[in-house]
């Protein structure tokens, strides 16, 4: 930077395209302290500009004093001495003066990007939990987990990625109970991501995972701050950042994915109901198709007789092949999932009329289909909403066709043999270093909190397959 | 991270040594005992048990006394390095002629049962192209789900111990000692190999977590798999007659076709195949794997995991040489059984001895 104010005004606005860039403004005021002139940079749609007015121009008119830190009355003033740290500054809404005869800018947050307030959580419902939601605002995120977990040990530390737009990764965690070299690893993995621009978590997601091709996610995407705080205190790793509204968790296992907040809220026996009804809706979702197809095409001989019957004289007119059917259904059901994801709200009545009509009675009464799929199919459809972590109901719902595939294949040897492999395929996982099966399998010292959990007091570990340092929770 | 660690403890040890020698029970291994033991056939296991406990013991000792020392370093160890690899390649050789024995007979059962119209070699490769896949996801994967299945694989077994209980009659264990006292010490003894799997398993001696939990679950699950094994032989006793029993050739699948639930499920046997066929699959890829390991630690070969496919190749060729199911079990398995029984009880005695003399032991 140069002492002459002219010089790098002129620099300033050419490196911003002053003119061409409409929000982008500039102010100049002769300051009552020195008599000098003071210029201010900042983007106008990012800034607050009652506290531009009210903390930095009324006191240069006004105030009297010593210099410029006593006399602007917002919170921290910067200073900077290259125009790099400038530039970065005002396009994270910084308001930048530059003062005449002077080699020193200084800077002033008074960003207020616009988001929108907290609401309610959409995709992880729960009755018996709290309702707020993150939302796309990082300092508000930051403030919903800073709300619920009150330690000086817990640490918001920000990272930049993206070479081109600068954003802040924040990694929260819980110092004195983080596993150092987990924590190493996702620092490594944040800088040595080489990309303009990453906007949200959700891109974060897919930068910084170990295994892109895998059918299973490594990272645990959440919009509920109280299972991201309820995380951070058992020594996970939790990310945020701006314009995302979630968390990305780490390490995660399978169990991350299965459990559900609400089962920690619900008593004990209520809570382990509702995850006995997830495992049962988890290996619906998972196998009925499959086993249907198993059973009727080399098995037959297990099911009794009368159903044996009513199946055979339900498919009696059907000419297609069992598989054909199945799939034929499976595929509609994805169809009109992924129709009514999409369909915009005031059509949203016409998918469920058309899927019903479609899949539901048209279909059986032209004999394309036997009314004893249809069940099949609206079963395992059904059970796949019970699991309701996104990563995992994508994992389920393309696993189900393999092992559709499977069984029709040689029945119960090769369905058997690909469900060997697939849960062997889980347990050989590691999510940043972390078994994906554990704590069922390798076993650590932990509350073994896998299918059911125990009585809450009786908890008195946090997981020990993520190494914590401190391994105790309570007593 | 957290690399150096292994993610083996005595719990997996204990299912795997349980999955592998307990998938016996189920299969024709108990109709080639009751060939020569009759309706006295549940106590060879124990005269099986008792003539190699020692050597077992015997192994799992020096082993601990050599420390850090799998079964082939330490066959090299004591008896030099030739003559170690001599021997352990004979115990490469013995259990991969065991896996295409084992294998053509879990092959025919399959198919006699499940798939009659399907021919020999191709449900013979997709057994054993599922057995490797899993074998390819490497020791500690296997020692997961070993773990992971076991429950519900002894569940599954426990349930059809129960729904069999009330078609046995003690009664049939009379004459206690069956065709005779002798006869039946004479053929348990020369059945020991029963429990080889005990030596194929301390290959995997120094891959655990530790050495202690790694005895710990073996010998504590050979104590738990002899007396399952003992419990099944004398369901199977109480169930058949003494003039049936040595005609029965699946008693295992014989016991799941006599069950039911109630008048509405009566056929489950399928039910009991899927738990049985997961206890198979695990077994043949621990065999694959172990195998594969052995042949490379003879020969030096420190990636042994592309070796595994070969073998399963090997294996599945080798067992298609027997000419039918009949053939496989009561000429080769039989007699292989009785032939490999000498070596198991003696090469454990020798490298005793060796070291003895050695004064390694002091």
């Amino acid at each position: 930077m140069s002492r002459n104010l002219e010089k790098n005004t002129a620099h300033l606005k050419q490196l911003f395209s002053f003119g061409l860039n409409k929000d982008f403004s500039t102010r100049e005021i002769t300051a009552r302290y020195s008599n000098k002139k003071i210029k201010l940079f900042f983007y106008s749609s990012i800034v607050n500009s009652t506290k531009i007015h009210e903390g930095i121009i009324r006191p240069l008119l006004e105030a009297k004093g010593e210099n410029l830190n006593s006399i602007i009355t917002l919170e921290a003033i910067k200073e900077l001495t290259d125009f790099d740290s400038i530039v970065d500054d005002i396009n994270s809404g910084n308001v930048v003066l530059l003062l005449e005869d002077c080699k020193t800018a200084y800077s002033v947050n008074v960003a207020d990007f616009q988001h929108r307030g907290i609401e309610k959580p959409e995709n992880e419902n729960a009755v018996k939990a709290p309702k707020e939601a993150f939302t796309e605002s990082l300092n508000v995120n930051i403030s919903l987990v800073r709300k619920r977990f009150h330690d000086k040990q817990l640490i918001a530390e920000a990272k930049p990625v993206g070479n081109r737009s600068k954003l802040d990764v924040t990694i929260m965690y819980i110092k004195d109970v983080v596993n150092n070299e987990v924590l190493e690893n996702v620092r490594e993995r944040l800088d040595q991501l080489s990309v303009d621009n990453v906007r949200n978590i959700e891109s974060l997601e897919q930068y910084i995972e170990e295994r892109p091709y895998s059918i299973v996610s490594s990272l645990l995407y959440t919009e509920r701050p109280d299972r991201a705080s309820s995380y951070l205190e058992d020594g996970y790793i939790v990310l945020l950042m701006e314009n995302s509204s979630a968390c990305l968790v780490l390490p995660v296992t399978f169990w991350s994915f299965f459990h559900s907040e609400e089962d920690r809220y619900l008593r004990f026996l209520f809570g382990n109901f509702s995850r006995l009804i997830r495992l049962v809706a988890f290996l619906i979702s998972l196998l009925v198709s499959a086993v249907y197809v198993a059973i009727t095409n080399y098995h037959s001989e297990m099911i009794p007789p009368d159903l044996l019957l009513a199946i055979v004289s339900a498919r009696e007119r059907v000419p297609f092949p069992v598989v054909f059917e199945i799939m034929l259904m499976e595929v509609s059901f994805e169809l009109i999932r992924e129709a009514g994801l999409r369909i915009p709200n005031p059509l949203g009545p016409t998918i469920g009329i058309v899927g019903a009509l479609i899949i539901g009675q048209a279909a059986v009464e032209a004999n394309i289909v036997s009314p004893i799929v249809v069940i099949v199919v609206a079963l395992s459809g059904l059970s796949s909403f019970a699991v309701a972590n996104i990563s995992m109901n994508f994992t389920i719902r393309i696993s189900r066709f393999l092992f559709i595939f499977a069984a029709s294949f040689f029945g119960m040897l090769s369905l058997t043999g690909a469900f060997l492999l697939w849960v062997m395929y889980l347990a050989s996982l590691r999510s940043f270093g972390v078994p994906f099966l554990s704590p069922l399998s390798p076993n650590y010292k932990s509350t073994n909190d896998t299918v059911f959990r125990k009585i809450i007091k009786n908890e008195y570990f946090r997981p020990g397959q993520i190494k914590p340092k401190d391994s105790r929770k309570k007593g | 991270m957290f690399k150096k660690e292994s993610r083996l403890r005595a719990r997996e040890a204990f299912a795997m040594i349980i999955l592998m020698i307990g998938v016996k029970i189920s299969n024709t291994t108990p109709s080639l005992f009751a060939q020569t033991g009759a309706n006295a056939m549940w106590l060879m296991p124990s005269i099986s048990f008792a003539v190699i406990l020692p050597s077992v013991l015997l192994l799992y000792y020096l082993l601990k006394k050599y420390e850090d020392k799998n079964l082939v370093e330490l066959l090299e160890e004591v008896l030099g390095k030739h003559i170690g690899k001599v021997i352990a390649f004979l115990l490469f050789l013995i259990f991969f002629l065991l896996l295409a024995i084992e294998g053509r007979s879990y092959t025919e059962q399959l198919k006699l049962l499940y798939f009659p119209d399907s021919p020999t070699p191709f449900v013979f490769f997709i057994l054993f192209a599922i057995a490797f896949y899993g074998a390819k996801r490497g020791l500690e994967t296997m020692g997961s789900a070993s773990w992971i299945f076991f429950f519900y694989i002894k569940a599954s077994v426990l349930l059809l111990a129960v729904l069999i209980f009330r078609e046995t009659i003690i009664e049939r264990i009379f004459p206690l000692f069956g065709n005779g006292l002798k006869q039946l010490v004479v053929e348990g003894a020369k059945k020991a190999s029963l429990f080889s799997d005990l030596f194929l398993l301390a290959m995997a001696y120094t891959a655990f977590d530790s050495s202690k939990k790694f005895r710990l679950g073996v010998l504590s699950g050979f104590a738990f798999v002899f007396l399952e094994m003992t419990f099944f032989f004398f369901l199977y006793c109480t169930t058949f007659d003494y003039n049936s029993i040595d005609k029965v050739a699946f008693p295992f699948h014989e016991l799941t076709q006599y069950v039911d639930m109630g008048n509405f499920f009566t056929n489950i046997e399928t039910f009991f195949m899927i738990f049985w066929l997961f206890a198979a699959f695990i077994k043949y890829m621990i065999y694959l794997y172990f195998i594969s390991w052995i042949f490379g630690a003879v020969f030096n070969i420190k990636e042994f995991e592309p070796l595994i496919l070969p073998f399963a190749f090997f294996g599945i060729i080798a067992g298609m040489v027997p000419e039918n199911a009949v053939i496989n079990e009561l000429v080769f398995k039989s007699s292989f059984m009785n032939m490999i029984t000498p070596f198991f009880v003696g090469f454990p005695l020798l490298l005793w001895l060796v070291a003895k003399v050695k004064g390694d032991l002091r």
